[in-house]
């Protein structure tokens, strides 16, 4: 990068920054597409969304999941955060926004709620349900057993995924996080610091 | 079967492309200029690798070591 090509923080916040970065929760990205970032967010919706689905695919659709707590735990909430308490994995995967809510609608679903059609469950029905009974545990256990570490990269791409997404929630609110870059050598002077009021050229849109 | 050919070679398939994700997504938080993402993302990249390599060094002398 030449010393002219230096990147400069932007001048002034993103335009409604609370509700790009709901946007940006529920579908990576969408925030900074709102905002008229949306190279950005493009690539931020592809990257990570593909990521959470890619760990998905790999853990046969079955490492997203709220696993099912006592029913005299207390209160909704309580209960969820027991639940997160005993799988970890989904306080990651939950800031992937929509993608990770059918967990949340299965874990709050009654437990005899019937297949649909033929009586064989299908793919949406299970889709991120946690094991019911200690068969469906076994064959999950089975499943993790004869494979090779496939399904467990699986789940780190979900959490991963869902971390990163945290980033992108707080690019959307504040604006990027500007930090230095090391100076080119002969140069000198100040590094370019965030806060540094400066017109910004070849923006990320 | 399809996806066990696709998925089951070697995981480690998976470390540049997990490596380039998360550093491209770092970066694209730090900056929003192309030009400053590439060249964040290059060099958060390096650092990864250059980290899993130390680690891989390490485990390595251990194992022979052991």
């Amino acid at each position: 990068m030449t010393a002219g090509a230096r990147p400069t923080p932007p001048t002034e916040p993103p335009p409604f920054p609370v509700f790009a970065g709901v946007l940006s929760y529920l579908i990576p990205g969408l925030g900074q597409i709102a905002q008229g970032r949306v190279g950005k967010g493009v690539m931020f919706m592809v990257i990570l969304l593909g990521m959470f689905f890619l760990g998905q695919a790999m853990g046969n659709w079955r490492n997203v999941f709220m696993p099912p707590v006592d029913e005299n735990q207390g209160n909704p909430i309580g209960k969820a955060l027991v639940s997160v308490y005993n799988r970890w994995h989904f306080a990651g995967q939950f800031w992937i926004g929509i993608a990770a809510w059918p967990a949340i609608w299965q874990f709050y679903s009654p437990p005899s709620a019937a297949p649909p059609g033929d009586g064989q469950p299908g793919f949406w029905h299970d889709y991120q349900r946690a094991p019911r009974n200690a068969a469906e545990e076994r064959e999950i256990n089975e499943f993790l057993t004869n494979s090779d570490k496939s399904p467990d990269l699986g789940w780190v791409y979900t959490v991963v995924a869902g971390m990163l997404n945290i980033l992108v929630i707080y690019d959307a609110i504040m604006g990027p996080a500007f930090i230095f870059l090391p100076r080119p050598e002969g140069e000198t002077g100040e590094g370019i610091a965030s806060g540094q009021p400066a017109s910004a050229g070849g923006a990320a849109s | 079967m399809i996806r066990a050919t696709l998925f089951a070679a070697s995981i480690y398939w998976h470390l540049p492309f997990l490596v380039l994700a998360i550093s491209l997504v770092y970066s694209a938080t730090r900056y929003d200029q192309w030009d400053a993402i590439f060249h964040e993302t290059f060099r958060w990249g390096l650092r990864m690798f250059g980290f899993m390599v130390a680690i891989a060094v390490v485990l390595y002398v251990v194992a022979l070591l052991i």
